[in-house]
C-alpha cells in the first residue's frame, strides 16, 4: 500500500469504554460523538484487525474532533496501541504501549471539526504484524496543565488510520 | 466568612466547564483566574451587601437565602 492509503476508521459508537474515566457518547445535531473532560483524564478503546495490506511503515492515527464550547486553546491526545497476538497476550488486563502524544489547537469555531494527527512508527505500535488484533486507546490529558489549555470538552466524532 | 478552598474553586471550575455550552474564547489557566477573581471579590465585598438589603430581611433572610437571592439576581440581570 502507498502512503496516506487508508486502513481503518472507527464511528464513536465503535468504542469499548474503559471501566472508569472514560468519554461519555454524546449527540450534537444528531452526530455521535465522545466527549473528554477539561479536568480529568479520559480515553476512549476501539479495536480492529490491522488489514493484511499494511506495509510496516508506521501509522498516522487521525482524530477527528471539535470542542463543545471553545474556541481557543489547545487540546492534548494521547494515543496507544495494544497488540493481541496469537497466544501471546492474555486479555484480562491491559497492556498497551507507550503513549504517542500529540497537540492540537481548538478550532475559531466551535462546532468546527479539526484534524489532528498522532503519528506512530513501526516501532511503536506494540510489534502489531498484519491481520492480528489490536486495541486504539485514545486519552485526552486533560491533567496537562502545559499542553491542555482549552476550556470544555473535546468531542471526538472519528479516528481513522492511514499508513504512513 | 472566608473564601473557598482551592479545591472548591477548581471543583467549581471544572463544573463550569461542564455545563458550559456557550462559545468560550479563554484558556483553561484564564477561566481559572476568573473564578478566584470572583470568589475573591464576593469575599470582599459581602459586608457591602449585605447592608445594601432594607431591613427587616437582612435580618430575617439566612446566609444562605441570601445567597441565593443574589445569584437568582445576577442571572436574571446578566443571562443564565
Amino acid at each position: 500500500m502507498a502512503t496516506g492509503d487508508a486502513l481503518l476508521e472507527f464511528h464513536p459508537t465503535a468504542n469499548e469504554p474503559p471501566a472508569s474515566n472514560y468519554a461519555a457518547l454524546g449527540f450534537r445535531n444528531a452526530q455521535a460523538h465522545l466527549a473528554f473532560d477539561a479536568d480529568t483524564n479520559e480515553s476512549a478503546v476501539f479495536a480492529g484487525i490491522l488489514p493484511n495490506h499494511y506495509a510496516a511503515g508506521g501509522i498516522n492515527v487521525v482524530l477527528v474532533w471539535r470542542a463543545t464550547s471553545a474556541t481557543t486553546g489547545n487540546v492534548r491526545w494521547q494515543v496507544a496501541v495494544e497488540r493481541q497476538n496469537d497466544e501471546g497476550l492474555d486479555t484480562d488486563s491491559d497492556s498497551f504501549a507507550t503513549a504517542i502524544e500529540a497537540t492540537a489547537a481548538a478550532p475559531g469555531t466551535a462546532g468546527m471539526v479539526q484534524y489532528t494527527t498522532v503519528a506512530l512508527s513501526n516501532s511503536e505500535i506494540d510489534g502489531l504484524v498484519v491481520n492480528e488484533r489490536f486495541r486504539l486507546k485514545v486519552t485526552r490529558e486533560a491533567n496537562d496543565g502545559t499542553n491542555d489549555t482549552m476550556t470544555g470538552d473535546a468531542e471526538l466524532v472519528h479516528v481513522y488510520i492511514r499508513e504512513q | 466568612m472566608a473564601e473557598l478552598t482551592t479545591e472548591q474553586r477548581r471543583a467549581l471550575w471544572a463544573d463550569f466547564m461542564r455545563v458550559n455550552t456557550e462559545a468560550i474564547g479563554i484558556t483553561k489557566v484564564d477561566l481559572r483566574a476568573a473564578v478566584d477573581a470572583i470568589d475573591t471579590w464576593i469575599d470582599a465585598n459581602a459586608a457591602s451587601l449585605n447592608s445594601a438589603i432594607p431591613q427587616p430581611a437582612r435580618g430575617a433572610l439566612s446566609t444562605a437565602q441570601k445567597a441565593r437571592l443574589l445569584a437568582l439576581v445576577a442571572l436574571k440581570r446578566y443571562g443564565g
